[in-house]
């Protein structure tokens, strides 16, 4: 079933491998500015593939076609009271073109709060890939464990469709819970990321908190006894209960939040910046979550935005050397929204490896801006 | 282009003893490491030649034992430029034979490499080398109020970097994940003995997920060598829970309304009537012997949310026909109602000499069906089963009850393993679910996939080892060794001809 309807994306890839084209797998395109723009000679337009395949809430499993709107989907388990845990952006969520399923693991962007709920990648159970041969391919399944065969189907998650396109994926749900509060406290954003490591190593039903404007959010979600008892006890810490933005975390999983919009940051802000292409840089840090802040921000309560405990701290800076060198020393790494996205060399080179494996003849134009590469025989180790 | 998951090498061609490769790399190997750490006398090597398959055994030519990540990296180099097979090997307790050694291959046995280097706890990991017991970082996260979730059943015993190669689960999977999800940074050693390192401390990284690709890849992509773990606060209280059903269908009902009432305890498990009774006799856990099947839950959390949550779990169990529901909130009793579980492997093999666990992995709701399905199965080759079931995540392990000692027995239980794990992947599921294809399952992945889906391994394969010397022969069988069997291709419980009868 799911194969007859992948049959014009099948022909398609083989007409393009024929005729030596590039093809650009495109979803909604909504995440066009995140990555340089990579060209191709024709769109491989995934839109029209969509639909929810299979839908079982006591499996906690979600089978649908890669172009299904990432709405839909949480439409659909919404009203059978469950989630996406990895809660993946949609971004320009107020359109009908917010993001698709596909576009979503092939990016593998998580939100809010994936370090208690897990990563996009962490959901992912299957998916049906098309390699750049045009051969129809089924990895995974709907199951939680499967250990057959090596785990193509996580690899996808973070490939931006360098390795195939996805046609068919199965996700891992979740139940919502029953009491979702948000708590509130002032603190400089370095007692914020010490105090968020000190409630991380307590039983607390923490599942995501922010720090910007010189406040820290946090949400805890879970039954009503238990959220209403740790509410209680963290009023201890200066966190208390508020309701001053009531769909803050949604702002902030699809980016609607107005850090990541400066032009409606301040009215005093000279410079109407727009999220890409325009200065200052917006830049993206994975860190260790205890890192410190980086002293270069002269005003971190106005360019910081830090998620995941300090796992995830997005900031505007223009040095691109600083930021890069800081990245670096704290053991983490860095993306400037709109650039490439940095691959280690090391890491570069196995991605053109897999790549000859999936795609020999680089039908799929990718924004990694990586080509196939095949795997010499011992290419660096041995004469 | 690569179909064979042999070894592509010369040297394989000829006794080691008579090998100029394989002697050049003793000579290499004897130069790089004190001479206990490369063992080549045979009482040596004996322990060497099998893991937890212990019906599947070979001898090593050579067992080397780095300490150091350099001497791993050496190792491998030295390995690869002479077309010589490389075998990682962790603790051995493999249940699938994805460490069985290679006769003309070397065993890279990582038990010396068993230092926690570091238990982080701003950033909530724990840093380790390759051969410590996945227990061991539990242990030493404990005082800290952190532990380290995945508890594979062999977690005494088992390396972390064996969980890794295996993607290894346990009994509290649904609510804290596998290893892959538990895993946030490794470094590895890949087939040119270069190293390279995936992940950290971090919640994410950039292109393609590199580490979960490594997860469960069974040494065949790379060996690791260095492994970053996440800890999580250890659970403020837990109330374990037994019920007895007189229906198996009821107990399955349950866990489906269970998880469908939003749900999600750290553990539930189901066990049948045989495994109960052999359990009950070897555990006295006090499990109800005329129950056709059990479940036992787990629920963990801080004790202000415990309270209502066993009450709504309690109230499910009831509705669904359970009839004996005890509930244990001391430690205690919790340790006696485990033990029962714990120990059902040891108890089922009292009752026979000898027993064949399967790994099947189901959608929950085919379990009343499947478990028909393997009664039938167990009628035809006239060999008992007991059922122990993962019912929160559908990992179901069949024990298959046979005489190794009796004629053609074995082959038999082999047969019928092998049927059930059809059955699994007909009612849309897997033929693994936690303990790998090894060696033990390559004839059932030809059941779950199509040849061209293996090709596709096969060249992932390729191109991260282009020689084929990490554990050759492991994880996929080649196009031949299916065609050779005539495997039935069976996706998505999608039979070919599914009117037809098949015996």
């Amino acid at each position: 079933m799911a194969f007859d309807a992948a049959s014009d994306l099948i022909d398609q890839i083989k007409a393009a491998g024929q005729r030596n084209q590039k093809l650009l797998i495109q979803g909604h395109s909504s995440k066009r500015g995140w990555l340089a723009s990579s060209r191709g000679d024709d769109v491989l337009d995934l839109t029209s593939h969509q639909g929810v395949l299979q839908y079982q809430p006591e499996e906690l499993v979600i089978t649908a076609r890669a172009g299904t709107p990432l709405g839909v989907i949480e439409e659909t388990l919404a009203e059978r009271g469950q989630m996406l845990a990895s809660e993946p952006p949609c971004l320009a969520a107020n359109t009908s073109r917010s993001g698709t399923l596909g576009g979503a693991v092939a990016s593998g962007l998580s939100g809010p709060g994936r370090p208690w709920l897990g990563a996009i990648r962490d959901a992912v159970l299957g998916v049906e890939l098309i390699n750049g041969a045009g051969e129809y391919l089924r990895f995974g399944g709907q199951v939680m464990k499967n250990v057959a065969g090596y785990d193509v189907s996580r690899l996808q998650a973070g490939a931006w469709g360098c390795l195939g396109v996805m046609s068919v994926i199965s996700l891992r749900v979740q139940p919502v819970t029953e009491q979702e509060w948000t708590l509130s406290g002032a603190m400089a954003a370095e007692a914020a990321i010490d105090l968020c490591a000190d409630l991380g190593r307590r039983n607390l039903p923490i599942t995501a908190n922010c720090w910007y404007l010189g406040v820290l959010y946090l949400r805890l979600s879970g039954n009503a006894s238990g959220v209403t008892a740790a509410c209680e006890s963290l009023s201890a810490v200066g966190l208390n209960r508020t309701d001053a933005v009531p769909d803050l975390w949604r702002q902030l999983k699809n980016h609607e939040h107005r850090f990541f919009h400066r032009e409606n940051a301040s009215k005093d802000d000279s410079t109407s910046d727009t999220i890409v292409g325009s200065r200052p840089k917006l830049w993206r840090v994975v860190a260790p979550p205890a890192a410190p802040v980086p002293s270069f921000l002269t005003t971190p309560e106005r360019d910081l935005l830090t998620l995941w405990s300090g796992g995830l701290r997005w900031f505007y800076h223009d040095e691109a050397d600083a930021v890069l060198d800081y990245s670096r020393a704290v053991g983490g790494w860095c993306w400037a929204l709109g650039e490439a996205m940095p691959l280690e060399a090391a890491h570069q080179q196995i991605i053109q490896h897999l790549m000859a494996a999936f795609d020999p003849h680089g039908v799929f134009a990718n924004p990694l801006g990586l080509g196939p590469k095949a795997a010499s025989t011992f290419g660096g180790g041995a004469s | 282009m690569n179909n064979t998951s042999e070894p592509n090498v010369d040297a394989a061609r000829w006794a080691p003893e008579q090998s100029a490769p394989h002697q050049a790399v003793l000579q290499r190997l004897q130069a790089l490491l004190p001479a206990a750490s490369v063992i080549t006398d045979h009482a040596g090597l004996r322990p060497y030649e099998t893991d937890g398959l212990t019906a599947i055994r070979e001898m090593p030519w050579v067992v080397v034992l780095p300490e150091t990540e350099a001497q791993v990296a050496e190792v491998v180099r030295c390995c690869a430029q002479h077309g010589v097979p490389v075998i990682a090997r962790g603790a051995g307790t493999g249940l699938s034979g994805g460490a069985r050694p290679h006769a003309q291959g070397v065993v890279l046995g990582l038990s010396k490499m068993s230092a926690i280097e570091k238990i982080d706890i701003e950033n909530r990991v724990a840093i380790a080398q390759p051969g410590v017991r996945n227990l061991a970082i539990s242990q030493a996260a404990q005082q800290y109020g952190l532990y380290y979730a995945p508890d594979p059943s062999s977690q005494i015993a088992c390396s972390i970097g064996g969980n890794v190669a295996e993607n290894a689960g346990g009994v509290h999977c649904l609510k804290y994940g596998l290893t892959v999800n538990n895993v946030l940074g490794a470094r590895v050693v890949l087939a040119d003995g270069s190293i390279v390192e995936l992940g950290g401390a971090l919640y994410d990284n950039p292109g393609p997920d590199l580490l979960a690709l490594l997860c469960g890849s069974e040494g065949m992509l790379g060996i690791v060598t260095q492994v970053t773990v996440a800890l999580l606060p250890t659970p403020e209280t837990k109330a374990v829970l037994l019920a007895g059903f007189s229906k198996v269908v009821d107990a399955g009902n349950a866990v489906a309304e269970i998880i469908g009432a939003g749900i999600i305890p750290a553990g539930m498990e189901m066990m049948d009537k045989l495994a109960v009774q052999a359990a009950e006799a070897f555990a006295k856990a006090g499990y109800p012997l005329d129950a056709e099947a059990i479940l036992i839950i787990e629920l963990d959390g801080a004790a202000a949310e415990l309270g209502a949550l066993t009450e709504q779990v309690t109230r499910l169990l009831r509705a669904n026909g359970a009839y004996q529901i005890d509930e244990a909130h001391d430690a205690s009793t919790q340790a006696r109602l485990w033990k029962g579980r714990k120990s059902a492997f040891p108890a089922v093999g009292r009752l026979s000499p000898d027993y064949l666990c399967m790994d099947g992995t189901i959608p929950r709701k085919a379990l009343p069906s499947v478990l028909t399905e393997i009664d039938n199965i167990s009628q035809t080759f006239g060999l008992a089963v007991a059922n122990v079931f993962h019912a929160a995540d559908g990992n179901l392990h069949p024990l298959v009850l046979f005489d190794a000692n009796e004629p053609g027995q074995t082959d038999k239980a082999m047969a019928m393993g092998a049927k059930i794990l059809e059955a699994c992947v007909a009612a849309g599921g897997t033929i693994t679910g936690e303990h790998g294809v090894g060696v033990e399952k390559l004839d059932t992945m030809c059941v779950q996939f199509t040849s061209a889906e293996l090709e596709q391994f096969f060249r992932l394969k390729t191109a991260m080892d282009p020689e084929g010397l990490l554990n050759p022969g492991k994880g996929i069988p080649t196009l031949t060794r299916c065609g050779e069997l005539g495997g039935m291709h069976v996706h998505n419980g999608r039979l070919p001809f599914p009117e037809l009868e098949r015996f």
